[in-house]
C-alpha cells in the first residue's frame, strides 16, 4: 500500500464526485492541492569522456524506475515505493507526490546509446558518454 | 527597458537549465530551489508510530538516529561526490552537508520498541505504542 498515491487517489475521486454535484468551494479545504508529480533534483559533472548525472530518488527502486531515451530526450521516471502497514493514518507529510519525473535535452556531442544506468539507496547514477567524434583529441605536431 | 531585460535574463537560463552540454562547463554551478533535505512522511497505526525520511544516498552505518522521550532525532552527513581533476560540476542541486531533524511522537510510544531500516534511499523508523494507548476492544457482558 502506498502512502502517498492512495491518499491523492482518494482526494482526486472525492473531487471528481464534488465536480458531479455541484461546484464546490475548496477555499475552505485544510489541504491545498499538491503536484503529484515531482520533479527530482540532480547533479551534472562533465568529463573528457563525458557527462555524470546523479538524480535523487527516494523510494524508488529497480522496478518501480524507467529510463528513456527519445531521439536527444532522456526522460527519468520513478514511482515511490512505500511499504506503508494498511491501517496508517498518515499526520505529516512533506511528501504528497508517488512519482518523480524529469526530463533533459542531451546534446549531439553525448552518445545517447551507451547511457549507463546505476541505482543504489535512492540515487540514479546515469554515465553517459561523448560520441567518439566529439572526445577532446590531441594533435600531433611532427616536427619538419 | 533595463528591467524587463532583467527580468527576462533569468527565465532565459531556466530555458536552457534543462539542456546540458558538455560546452556549458563554463557555466556557475547554481542551485536551484530544492526541497529541503531529508523530507519527512509521518503516519499512526493503533500500534505504532511510522516514520519514514526521504534521504536518498546515505550509508546506513551515517545515520544517527535517537529517540529520548518523546523526541526523535535523525542526524546524518551527506558527503559530496569526488570530483576527478578533469571533472567539472556544471549543476549542483543535491543537498550535500550535515543535517538534523528532531521529530515529536505523541508522549504515548514506547521508546524500547524501536525499530529503523533503510532501503531505497528512505529511513523507515517504526516506534511501538504503548500497551496502555491501543485501542482496545471492550466486551459487553449481558
Amino acid at each position: 500500500m502506498n502512502m502517498t498515491t492512495t491518499k491523492n487517489a482518494n482526494k482526486e475521486a472525492a473531487i471528481q464526485r464534488e465536480n458531479e454535484v455541484q461546484n464546490h468551494n475548496y477555499s475552505t479545504q485544510l489541504e491545498p492541492e499538491q503536484p503529484r508529480v515531482v520533479r527530482p533534483v540532480a547533479d551534472i559533472h562533465e568529463t573528457k569522456e563525458g557527462a555524470t548525472v546523479l538524480v535523487d530518488l527516494p523510494g524508488v527502486n529497480h522496478k518501480s524506475l524507467d529510463v528513456n531515451v527519445d531521439n536527444d530526450v532522456l526522460t527519468i521516471e520513478g514511482h515511490v515505493d512505500l511499504q506503508t502497514p494498511d491501517d496508517l493514518n498518515p499526520t505529516f507529510m512533506d511528501v504528497r507526490a508517488g512519482k518523480f519525473s524529469r526530463k533533459f535535452t542531451l546534446s549531439a556531442e553525448l552518445d545517447s546509446s551507451k547511457i549507463d544506468a546505476h541505482l543504489k539507496d535512492g540515487v540514479l547514477k546515469l554515465v553517459i558518454p561523448r560520441s567518439e567524434k566529439h572526445k577532446p583529441r590531441k594533435v600531433e605536431v611532427k616536427a619538419a | 527597458m533595463i528591467s524587463n531585460m532583467l527580468r527576462f535574463s533569468p527565465s532565459l537560463f531556466e530555458g536552457l537549465d534543462e539542456v546540458f552540454a558538455p560546452s556549458f562547463s563554463t557555466v556557475t554551478p547554481r542551485r536551484n530551489q530544492q526541497p529541503y533535505y531529508p523530507q519527512v512522511n509521518m503516519g499512526v497505526t493503533d500500534k505504532s508510530v511510522e516514520i519514514y525520511l526521504f534521504a536518498p544516498g546515505m550509508n546506513a552505518d551515517e545515520l544517527d538516529v535517537t529517540l529520548e522521550k518523546n523526541l526523535l532525532s535523525i542526524s546524518g552527513n551527506r558527503e559530496a561526490d569526488e570530483l576527478d581533476d578533469n571533472e567539472s560540476l556544471s549543476r549542483r542541486e543535491r543537498f550535500i552537508g550535515k543535517f538534523k531533524r528532531t521529530i515529536a511522537l505523541p508522549e504515548t510510544v514506547d521508546p524500547d520498541k524501536t525499530e529503523a531500516i533503510y532501503r531505497d534511499g528512505i529511513l523507515h523508523i517504526n516506534v511501538a505504542k504503548k500497551e496502555e494507548v491501543r485501542p482496545h476492544q471492550i466486551k459487553v457482558n449481558v
